[in-house]
């Protein structure tokens, strides 16, 4: 079984995470219903002839790859490849409005351009000169966990270094509409966010890149060992079933797991798989959460496997993601178990190396 | 002439999304493309649309935007010479 070997990280959260000493201390709240990310000054990863024309998630995207090359302190890559649920969401919306407001006249190339879902990744590309693989997943739920699986697939294929990443972004209108439809809610602080009751997410956006090499080299800070994705299981058993089995082809049961991290979004509706899971893993492992300082999005697991890879480098779980009193003895394993909306589930495993 | 100069300072910053140029550091007579403001094809196709939705002039012959387009003064010349200002 093909494993990668995790070498370098940007991540851009609405948490100080692009600050590679942040280790979750000062955590910063939602704004009521929804978290925005917290972006850098540009200036420092993209040259400003390229940066007038980007929107947010291109610039989110590019600025992470950046930091996660220069961590890997890597010149070229084999490959590239991005996931996203909505894409450059702004652009889009920029273009279908002035189409709406001109009257379907005077539109102009960069929006449009600049809104189809593969250009994190081609802007990457040009900025790097990288003419090899580069590929975007748009698959909903599955955006981040289709780039991975592709990069082990490569890896397989004979791939040395792989760049892959996860971007989201949203927009006032974006905010505005699905607040409309309920679909949003503030968080009561005196009910923690895997013991939610009612119904609506915190929304978020954020992006997160990972250098994978297929070797493990003195850069390597973790390896990942596999992912599984499971599409709209039926009851929380069927999820159990899965997780056994996948625990079982790494040769591991959850008592090896030493902090399971779960997609717990807030919603009631989305949880409750996940909420039926958990006295079953406490039980065995030490279940933790990050989506209660991350936010719901579709690419919500790669910040989960930043955080994944930071517990696993810095020996610690970090109160603001502990569940319980619990606290592992070692991080050797961690499994993040990622679901979106309760329809796209994931297994993510990654152990030190 | 100079306050319509003024005007396209302010409507190429916003068209183009220059948001770190200042409209007084624009010399009018300066090379849009290549050199000056730097500008490229792209750029060549937003001027063109910034042309007809704020003066309703269509470019009808292609090869006129390298004169057209030259510099700020030239661009503003234009306007003027169809009427628009």
């Amino acid at each position: 079984m093909v494993k990668a070997y995790i070498n370098g990280t940007g991540c851009i959260s609405p948490q100080n995470s692009i600050d590679s000493e942040w280790f979750f201390d000062d955590v910063n709240p939602a704004k009521g219903d929804y978290f925005d990310a917290i972006e850098p000054s540009y200036k420092e990863f993209i040259a400003p002839n390229l940066l007038r024309r980007m929107g947010r998630a291109i610039k989110m995207g590019v600025a992470a790859g950046n930091i996660a090359i220069q961590q890997a302190d890597v010149k070229k890559v084999d490959a590239i490849i991005t996931g996203t649920g909505l894409g450059c969401f702004e652009d889009s919306e920029r273009f279908l409005l002035a189409i709406l407001n001109n009257d379907e006249q005077f539109l102009t190339p960069t929006s449009f351009i600049q809104s189809t879902h593969n250009t994190v990744g081609s802007q990457i590309a040009l900025i790097m000169k990288c003419h090899d693989y580069n590929f975007t997943y748009v698959h909903r739920g599955f955006s981040f966990e289709s780039t991975l699986q592709d990069a082990l697939m490569l890896f397989a294929e004979g791939k040395e270094t792989i760049l892959i990443g996860g971007i989201e972004e949203h927009t006032p209108n974006f905010i505005i509409l699905n607040r409309k439809a309920h679909k949003f809610q503030v968080q009561n602080p005196d009910n923690p966010i895997w013991k939610s009751t009612t119904p609506g997410i915190q929304l978020s956006e954020g992006t997160a890149f990972f250098v994978l090499n297929k070797t493990k080299t003195e850069k390597s800070i973790a390896r990942v060992d596999g992912i599984q994705t499971l599409y709209k299981p039926k009851t929380s058993d069927d999820i159990w079933n899965k997780l056994q089995a996948f625990l079982k082809l790494h040769d591991l049961t959850l008592s090896d797991i030493d902090v399971t991290l779960m997609g717990f979004s807030g919603d009631v509706n989305f949880d409750s798989k996940l909420q039926e899971l958990l006295p079953a893993i406490e039980k065995e492992s030490v279940a933790a959460c990050y989506k209660n300082i991350c936010g719901e999005y579709h690419t919500a697991s790669a910040f989960a496997m930043w955080t994944g890879t930071k517990l696993i480098e810095k020996q610690s779980l970090p109160k603001a993601l502990a569940i319980s009193d619990k606290s592992p003895s070692r991080i050797k394993h961690v499994l993040i178990m990622n679901q979106y909306l309760g329809i796209n589930y994931s297994f993510m495993l990654l152990s030190q190396c | 002439m100079d306050a319509l100069i003024e005007k396209l300072k302010g409507q190429i910053i916003e068209q183009l999304n220059l948001a770190e140029v200042k409209p007084e550091e624009i010399n009018p007579d300066s090379p849009l493309f290549g050199e000056g403001l730097g500008l490229d094809s792209i750029d060549a196709l937003e001027l063109i649309v910034l042309l007809e939705k704020h003066y309703g002039i269509k470019i009808q012959d292609p090869k006129d935007g390298k004169t057209i387009f030259q510099s700020l003064r030239t661009m503003a010349e234009y306007i003027k010479s169809q009427g628009k200002s």
